[in-house]
Formats: structure tokens, sequence, C-alpha cells
């Protein structure tokens, strides 16, 4: 782009959100070219720039997101939206460049509705900043995922997040009621006023998981519920997955925890070990079961009637409560895998016919190929008819190249074998981290001719296909 | 660039974690991404790589206020302030500071203060070498928020204290705050010393200079004779001797923790042991060692609408637990906290909480 014409949208974005609010410094561009993704991290690692946005511009909101949007139809140039950059899937990276619409200024909390138990935010607002406004009343979000203190509301409705009380609660998805939409050509649209109704399809769930590519979610209403009168805990060994997979199951069929994560032998000998201090060998799974105090003492009886019948050994609330204080502490540099690790969450979702098979065949497909990987994993939401799985590859630092280019190649390879054979056993691409740029090639392998709904919807909201190129596929 | 192998092992791991964005007083404010802990490491993570020049984040660096909120926040124990402050001494020895900071050095040159004023007439006229202690009140508080010092005295001296106060106010904090650890930060330091040193007793009335005499001038090898207590700490002596005779009413008083008491002295106690005294102690949210900033005076030189909009921000917490009178203990967030009281709130520093209570 000529300086003339880069300065002339320059001036026009600035008029729409105000000059203090549009940057072109190197500092703005730079830190949000980034993200949590690892080839991000490690192509600067390796002292490359990744691509840059040209301009960083933060509407206040929908109206100034609109001008936003209308400016860059006009001029047909890309807009990423951002919001606290803590995704895996290099959903938010501005590859194309263009303008980057970081969200965060529509962080307005306006109103903790204890009638309709809803918060109503801006979504740029920081998770954890709206879980403290309902503390504040005595009521919770319950959306407790590892990046609750760095994601923001849009972030997570972008790509369909979760937390660790999903089992209870539910995932993001479930948690919205009404949302305000900005549609790539500028008009602002709002969803049906609540989320369950029979008047037609479900607007949330198409903007839910489109990871900015149909447009920018600036307004929403999520969820607050009572905070639990008891929220009890159980640590369990199973000795092996499947027992466990058999007793949760039936479990699910009686009443919902609100924590179910069964890790396999290879991460309760290490993560488990490390931060929980259970020694011993099996899978480990943490319980938490909340609500009203007779509810929960009905539940207890239930869960350890159900577990002792599949031979799990009872460990008492000791390293469920010790998990619970430390569930965050896993996420932090130091206790988490970084560089010059490759690594990469490869979480997939499936019925229980299908589950611990995937698990296997990811398993023997990444260590047979790539011997030095480790594949790890756990399993931590669950339903009546089935669980997903948060399995991990970890590849040590003296197997990974240090040519970026080699790296990528690698990692690339991997993914593309696990995501394959999860597809191939029955799994999804995805469960809760999204699709971004890191995984849009699967989504056609998985969707096939299926892929032409959203293909249709990008083609009629976004004509110029300026939203978020290259990401979910589309 | 020459900075610590602990700073660069600090900006290594920050530099792709987010976890303690919620907790920047400055991120919340500005919504800017590079108000971030993260985004600072990540920069600076560039310059040591050679992927962009030490210049370009000279701006990012004078945006933080130090407080050290992501410090407190970090499970792991990283802290994102010695890379912060060893960056800041590399663009000073460079050459690179930008031009509003020095221009807070070249006043500082000037007149002895970054904010390039006078002492008023009112805080001269209290000026007197002698006394059983020595109060340090600080630059800050002679300089913006005079008002404070003759309150303070007023309450020693009801408590029967004679207390010298002299001209000399600067313990290098604004220095150490402009350019990190430096040769020149050391000096004023040394300086300082010499005349707390011609007392037995000095009582610090603000966090930040008593943060910065205990930990600063050990880390230098700089000897304080004088016994170093806080403000706080001295007033809570005086009412268990009976020497302040306040009575304990029905108020409810929250305090605003100031980051050096709960974080650096650890001290998070003295305050509301100061309310329990004469009234009832009521928490807002991101208080003890969770305290959040709600002022500045240097940074406000420089970003005035953001520190303003710090301070409304901490109101907005006290609002939401239903908190009306907020007592601070520093300076710099008493007169942010005033300067954006809304409606029906008040607030007091902790001499004016005790005083309304004798």
């Amino acid at each position: 782009m000529n300086d003339f014409l880069f300065t002339q949208i320059l001036t026009e974005l600035e008029d729409a959100v105000g000059r203090e609010n549009c940057s072109v410094k190197e500092i703005d561009r730079a830190t949000h070219s980034a993200d949590f993704f690892w080839l991000s991290r490690m192509w600067v690692d390796r002292g490359r720039r990744m691509p840059e946005a040209d301009f960083i511009v933060a509407p206040a909101n929908a109206e100034e997101t609109s001008k936003v949007l209308k400016i860059a139809n006009y001029y047909k140039i890309p807009v990423t939206t951002w919001g606290g950059g803590g995704g895996s899937q290099g959903g938010a990276l501005p590859v194309a460049g263009g303008i980057l619409l970081d969200t965060k200024r529509m962080n307005k909390i306006y109103e903790v509705n204890t009638e309709g138990m809803y918060i109503e935010c801006g979504t740029g607002a920081i998770y954890k900043h709206i879980e403290w406004a309902a503390n504040e009343k005595g009521y919770a979000t319950m959306h407790y995922p590892s990046s609750l203190t760095c994601s923001t509301v849009g972030g997570f409705l972008a790509h369909r997040g979760i937390g660790v009380v999903s089992n209870k609660y539910g995932k993001i998805d479930d948690m919205v009621l009404q949302m305000e939409v900005v549609l790539p050509n500028g008009d602002i649209i709002y969803t049906s006023a609540t989320p369950k109704h029979a008047a037609g399809p479900d607007l949330n769930q198409i903007f839910i998981g489109s990871e900015g590519t149909l447009g920018v979610i600036t307004k929403a209403q999520i969820r607050i519920y009572e905070q639990p009168e008891v929220r009890r805990f159980r640590g369990f060994l199973f000795k092996d997955m499947t027992s466990a997979f058999r007793a949760s199951r039936e479990v699910l069929q009686k009443f919902k925890p609100s924590v179910m994560r069964l890790y396999d032998e290879a991460e309760t000998a290490s993560l488990i070990k490390k931060i929980v201090g259970v020694s011993k060998p099996g899978a480990f799974m943490n319980i938490a079961y909340e609500g009203v105090k007779e509810l929960v003492d009905v539940e207890e009886k239930i869960l350890l009637e159900t577990f002792a019948k599949y031979g799990a050994e009872d460990l008492g609330s000791e390293y469920g409560e010790k998990w619970w204080k430390e569930k965050i502490t896993f996420f932090y540099p130091g206790h988490m895998m970084d560089i010059p690790q490759m690594f990469g969450t490869m979480d997939t979702i499936a019925p229980y016919d299908k589950i611990e098979k995937i698990y296997w065949a990811m398993k023997e497909a990444i260590e047979t190929k790539y011997p030095y990987a480790k594949f790890i994993a756990h399993f931590s939401h669950w339903y009546e008819w089935g669980a997903m799985m948060y399995d991990r590859f970890i590849i040590d630092g003296e197997h990974v190249p240090q040519d970026p280019v080699e790296a990528m190649r690698l990692h690339n390879e991997i993914w593309t074998l696990g995501i394959r054979t999860a597809l191939a056993n029955g799994g999804v691409v995805n469960d809760h981290h999204g699709v971004g740029i890191k995984l849009g090639r699967m989504m056609k392998e998985q969707y096939g001719p299926a892929m032409q709904v959203f293909e249709g919807l990008k083609k009629t909201l976004d004509p110029n296909g300026i939203m978020n190129p290259y990401k979910l596929g589309l | 660039m020459n900075i610590t192998e602990n700073a660069k092992n600090i900006i290594d791991n920050c530099r792709f974690c987010w976890m303690c964005r919620h907790v920047c007083p400055i991120g919340n404010a500005t919504g800017q991404e590079r108000n971030t802990a993260r985004a600072r490491a990540f920069a600076v993570s560039m310059v040591v790589r050679g992927s962009t020049e030490l210049s370009e984040v000279a701006d990012n660096m004078y945006e933080c206020s130090l407080c050290g909120a992501c410090t407190n926040n970090c499970m792991t124990g990283f802290d994102p302030k010695v890379f912060v402050e060893e960056t800041k001494t590399e663009l000073v020895l460079g050459g690179l500071i930008p031009d509003y900071i020095r221009a807070l050095l070249e006043k500082y040159m000037a007149c002895g203060n970054v904010y390039g004023a006078e002492v008023s007439d009112e805080v001269k006229a209290l000026y007197r070498e002698d006394g059983d202690v020595l109060f340090l009140a600080g630059t800050d508080a002679v300089l913006k928020a005079p008002e404070t010092v003759g309150v303070a005295l007023a309450l020693l001296e009801k408590a029967g204290v004679k207390a010298a106060f002299t001209k000399e106010q600067d313990t290098g904090y604004a220095l150490k705050f402009l350019t990190g650890k430096t040769e020149e930060t050391r000096k004023a330091a040394i300086a300082f010393a010499a005349v707390l040193n011609k007392y037995k007793t000095a009582v610090v009335y603000d966090p930040a200079d008593l943060a910065m005499l205990l930990h600063e001038y050990k880390e230098w090898g700089i000897e304080i004779k004088a016994e170093l207590i806080s403000f706080n700490e001295y007033l809570l002596s005086l009412i268990e001797d009976k020497k302040l005779a306040v009575k304990k009413g029905d108020t409810v008083y929250t305090l605003q923790d100031h980051f050096a008491y709960a974080r650096e002295l650890d001290d998070t106690e003295s305050g509301r042991k100061l309310i329990e005294a004469v009234g009832t102690s009521r928490d807002m949210l991101l208080c003890g060692k969770e305290a959040n900033l709600a002022g500045h005076l240097i940074m406000a030189e420089y970003m005035p609408e953001v520190i303003k909009n710090v301070a409304l921000d901490r109101w907005q917490n006290a609002i939401n637990m239903d908190c009306k009178t907020v007592v601070t203990e520093n300076p710099a967030e008493y007169v942010f906290l005033k300067e954006t009281c809304p409606d029906g709130c008040r607030v007091l520093s902790v001499e004016e909480m005790l005083l309304e209570n004798m």
C-alpha cells in the first residue's frame, strides 16, 4: 500500500475511533503479532517477526466497530479481531495484515442482573472481571478456564471456550442469552432475546465459534449462577482408563458433578505427581460435586457407590482440594511446557463408544511416527453420552529443529497426523480451543460437503472476504 | 542489550504468559495490549533477539507503574519489575529516554524534584530541625499533597510528639522510578542517608519512600543508623501508648491498600488496625496483598488521563462493595482519589480519619 493511501485510511480510522485509539506504532503492531499459538511463539523466539497488522484499532462500542468495518469493506482490507491474545490456534493473528481490531476498550460491565441471572457486558471485558462483578453480588459465572484471567468474553465466545466446572454449568455456548454482533457490512444486529425458542435457528450459535470470520461480537449477556452451598472434592485412582470411563458414564446418567477430570497413566505419573502429589500408578480422577447440601449428600453417596463398583480407590478430598487451589498454577511459566519444547493440545470429543479408541489410536500414531514425542492426556469435560480428551504431544528441545521453517514443517505434520487420526476414529477437529489458522485445513476433512453451509454464510455475510482471512478454513 | 541474566530469564518466561493481565491497573485503565507484563516482556525479548530496536520499547517501559500487582499474581514468582527497571536504565545510558521523561529529569536537575515545583510557604512554615523523631513526609506529599503534611504534623503534635520536619525530603525514589538503579540514584540515596542519620528515629509517611529506604539502600550498602518506622505503625504505637486518644465510632471505612505497604513492606494490617481503632473496616475488591493502584504522581505528569482512569477504576471497586469512605495511606492515591471522588463518597488520609475521631 502506498504512503498516501495508507495515511488516508489511517485518518478515516482515527475519525471512527479517535486518534488515541488507533495506532501504527511498532510496539502495538508487534505485541499484537503473536498469541499463545506455538508457531507464533517459536517464530519470534528464533528472532523472526510475525506478520503484523498495519493499523491497530480499538473501538469503544458497536457503533465504532461498525464504522471500522465499513472503512475496511470500502478499501477491501482485512480485519482480524483480537481479544486477550491468549488463543492457542492462531485465531487472532493478523496474518494478512490490514486492521487489527482490539476489543478491550469494549470492556464495560453494563449490568449485573440478579433477577434475570445474567451480566451484560462488552465483549472486551476480561472474563475474570465479570467473575468479580458477579462475586461482588454474591453470584458466579461458573466459567473457569485456565485462561480466565487473560482472555476476554469475546475471545471465549469466538472459539467456543469451556471452563473446569462445565459438566454441571455448561460450555460458553450454554452460558449466553443475547448477543450484539456487528456484521461485516457494518450492520449492528441482536440475536434472539433468549437462547431457547422456536423462532428459527439459533443466531447465537452461528456467531459463537465463528472466530471473527462472520462479524464482531460486541456485547453479550452472560449467565450467572448462585454460589453453591457446598463444593466437595474427591480424588480416585482407577487401575485403568476403561473402568474410569464406565464408572463415569454410569454416574452421569444419575447426576452431574461439576468437575470431572480423568488423567491417563502418563499424565498421572508426571503432572499430577508434580503438582498434586499423587504418586501411585494408575489413572487419577478428580471429581467435584456441588450445590445444595442435601442434594450433594445424595450425590456423594451415588458417586462413592458407583466408583467402588468399578474398583476405584477412594483417595479422599485432599488431592481434589489441592487441585482446585492449584488449577491455574499448571498454566504459569515453569509449570507449563514452553519453548524450546514443541507441544500442542489436540483436544477432541466423541461418544463413550469411541473416545478411548481415539486416545489409543492417536497415542500410537504419534508415538510410533515420532518416537521422541510424549503423548499424554486427560479427559476433562463429560456428558451423558461422551467425553472430551485433552491430549497433548510434547517434544523436548533437542528434537526440535532450530530452523523455524523446519520446525513449522514438523509441527504441522504432527498436527495433521493427530487430527486425521482423531477424525478417522470418530472425533472432531477440536473441542474447545477453536480452529484458527492452525487447523483450518482440517475443517473440510471433518465436514466434507457440510462445509458449504459455513462457506455460504461467509460468502453472504462477508462477500469481500475481509473478516479474519485464512481462519476456520474459510 | 546489557541486562542481567535474571532479567533475561524473567523476560523469556513472561513473554508468552498473560496470566496476570487482569490485575494490571494501567492495562485495565487503557485496555491497551502493550500495557501487560506479557507485552513488555515480549517487546524486550525482541530487542534482546535483535528483531527490534531498544528505542521502540521506551514509552512502554514508562507506562508501567512498578506497582508489582503482576509480580504478586505470578504463581511461579517471576518479577516483571526487574526487567522494566533494567530496561529503563539501558534507555538512560543509551540516551534513548522519551522526551517527556527527559523533561522530568531536567526539572529534577534544576529544582530537585521532577515536578518543577516550589515548596509552599505554608509547608516551609512547618520546618523545624529539632525533635524527638524526624517526620519524613516525602517529596510527593510536600509538593503535591501539602495539606496532608500539615494534618499529619498536627496529629503528631496532639499526641505530644515533637517531630522534626526538614527541607530534605528526597529519598531518591523519583530518580529510581525514572532511571532505575543508576549511579545518580545511588548518589541521591547516599546524600539522603546523611540527613536521616542525624536522627535516632524517622517516621516515614509515604510507604514508597520507606520501601526505597529499606530495600534499595540496603542493596547498595548505604547505612541508615536511624530507626525507620512507617507512619501507620507509629500512629498505632501512639494509640497503644494512649498518647493519641481516639474514639471508636460507627463509621465504616475502606482501606485503599498502597502497594508498597502491602507488597514491598509486607504490611496489610497496620492500616486496618488504625481503622478498627476508630470505626469498622470494610474491604473492597483487590485489597491486602492484591492491592490495586489508585494514583501515581510521577506518571500523571506524562499520562494524566490514564492515571485519572486508574483512580476511577478504583472508585468503581469501592462503589461495587458499597464502600463510601476510602482511607488512603499514600499521598498520590490521596490526590487522585480526591480528584475523582464521586458524589456521596469521600476520601480521607489515615491522619484525617484519626483526627475526625478524637
